[in-house]
């Protein structure tokens, strides 16, 4: 064995701190779930007095609100999955259920609004403060969420990245609907679904400067080789 | 045990004892992470010079010392519920395509100029040997305090990098640095105390 590399096993044995192996990925996807879930009812509860109460008696809004929640828990397992080596990449395809649900709902919500009111609910006309909601009040989850992931192996950072913000801007979707129930039109459909595609499709660009294996490995442990 | 047995046995041992050994090693017992770092490393360097080998021995070490560093880094997130070898192949996998990568990029930025033994007009000024006798050298260098001895027997002439030299010596790279400059000073004064340089 090389002396340098015998040096460097013998530094790492040294400072090799007890560690707490890391619960699986679906019970710290229910720790951020909860916390994250915590934080926006507060934020959400804040608001209320700004919007309307939710439909619960609309099955389409319930079903379209447990798709949304289970895109963001879904999406928060698979990130937390793939900060895993030796992860099974292939059950990160079960997301698609949930994914499937939630865009089969808007759409089809969308395209009954059309069929009943024609082509005005095309108007490009909406809230603004949508986006900016999905983004700001995502940002806390996204953020603990980021502090989580960096504990795992940044095999796939973009990948793990852009699971991340999903998890995250879909359970801020779910809250902004809570006191945002209006009917679903092409606007709609842009500005929640589409923000939150595009705040998941920008972190994943970033995934690598926010994962990557220099900054999880201690200064001190590179200098011992 | 003898260092021989010990080291036939290295890479003899299965799956499950390497996972009760990252098990162990995961509530911080040394000996044991001391053990299985070393049984890795047989299993590495036969990795990595299987996939790449084209590189060197030194860059193979690299490498391995890179898996290393990535596994230590990660040791949390090995389930000891679960076997060992398919979470160190999934690090060493990435760690291996993360190596590639950085190999194409320095590749691409790399300009390789021929090595000139001439460097200055005068040809005196080019010529060591003719200036201090490597004997008057060896001499002058034992004479050094140890640690500057250190810092110029690691650093010059066996070219070993700071880090390297600062992890074999247990000295600080600051001090390792202080320690060559100063040398170098010294060696100075010596030699031209006993050999008037011919430049």
């Amino acid at each position: 064995m090389s002396q340098s590399t015998e040096n460097l096993i013998r530094k790492l044995a040294q400072d090799s701190a007890p560690v707490r192996p890391l619960a699986r990925s679906w019970i710290r996807a229910v720790g951020w779930l909860t916390i994250s879930g915590i934080y926006l009812a507060i934020v959400v509860s804040l608001m209320k007095s700004h919007g309307l109460p939710p439909r619960w008696d609309d099955a389409r809004f319930i079903l379209e609100q447990v798709s949304a929640l289970a895109v963001g828990f879904g999406a928060a397992v698979a990130a937390f999955a793939t900060t895993v080596p030796g992860h099974n990449r292939g059950r990160l395809a079960i997301l698609l259920i949930p994914l499937a649900g939630w865009l089969g709902t808007v759409g089809e919500g969308c395209i009954n609004r059309l069929t009943q009111l024609g082509p005005r609910v095309l108007t490009l006309e909406h809230d603004l403060a949508c986006f900016p909601f999905i983004a700001l009040s995502g940002t806390v989850p996204a953020i603990f969420m980021a502090f989580m992931l960096r504990r795992g192996a940044p095999l796939t950072p973009r990948l793990t990245a852009g699971l991340g913000a999903l998890a995250a801007a879909g359970l801020a979707n779910f809250f902004l609907r809570l006191f945002h129930p209006e009917d679903v039109t092409l606007m709609l459909l842009l500005w929640h679904v589409g923000g939150v595609f595009v705040l998941s499709a920008l972190a994943a660009s970033a995934g690598r400067y926010l994962l990557n294996w220099p900054s999880i490995t201690p200064a001190s442990e590179n200098a011992a080789r | 045990m003898n260092a021989q047995s010990k080291l036939n046995r290295i890479g003899e041992i299965s799956d499950d004892d390497l996972a009760r050994l990252m098990k162990i090693a995961q509530a911080g017992d040394t000996e044991a992470y001391t053990q299985l770092l070393q049984e890795v490393t047989v299993r590495l360097r036969r990795i990595v010079r299987r996939y790449r080998g084209f590189l060197t021995d030194e860059d193979i070490e690299d490498l391995v010392q890179d898996i290393l560093l990535s596994l230590h880094s990660v040791r949390a997130t090995y389930d000891p519920r679960r076997p060992f070898m398919p979470w160190l192949l999934a690090i060493t996998r990435n760690r291996l395509a993360d190596g590639a990568r950085r190999y194409a990029r320095t590749s691409a930025r790399e300009v390789n100029t021929d090595c000139l033994d001439v460097t200055f007009v005068n040809e005196n000024a080019n010529k060591t040997s003719d200036v201090f006798g490597k004997e008057e050298l060896k001499n002058a260098i034992d004479d050094l305090p140890a640690a500057q001895r250190t810092a110029v027997e690691m650093l010059k002439l066996r070219e070993m990098s700071l880090k390297e030299a600062a992890a074999v010596s247990g000295m600080s790279i600051g001090a390792l640095k202080v320690a060559t400059h100063r040398a170098m000073i010294a060696l100075r004064k010596m030699l031209m105390k006993t050999d008037e340089p011919k430049y």
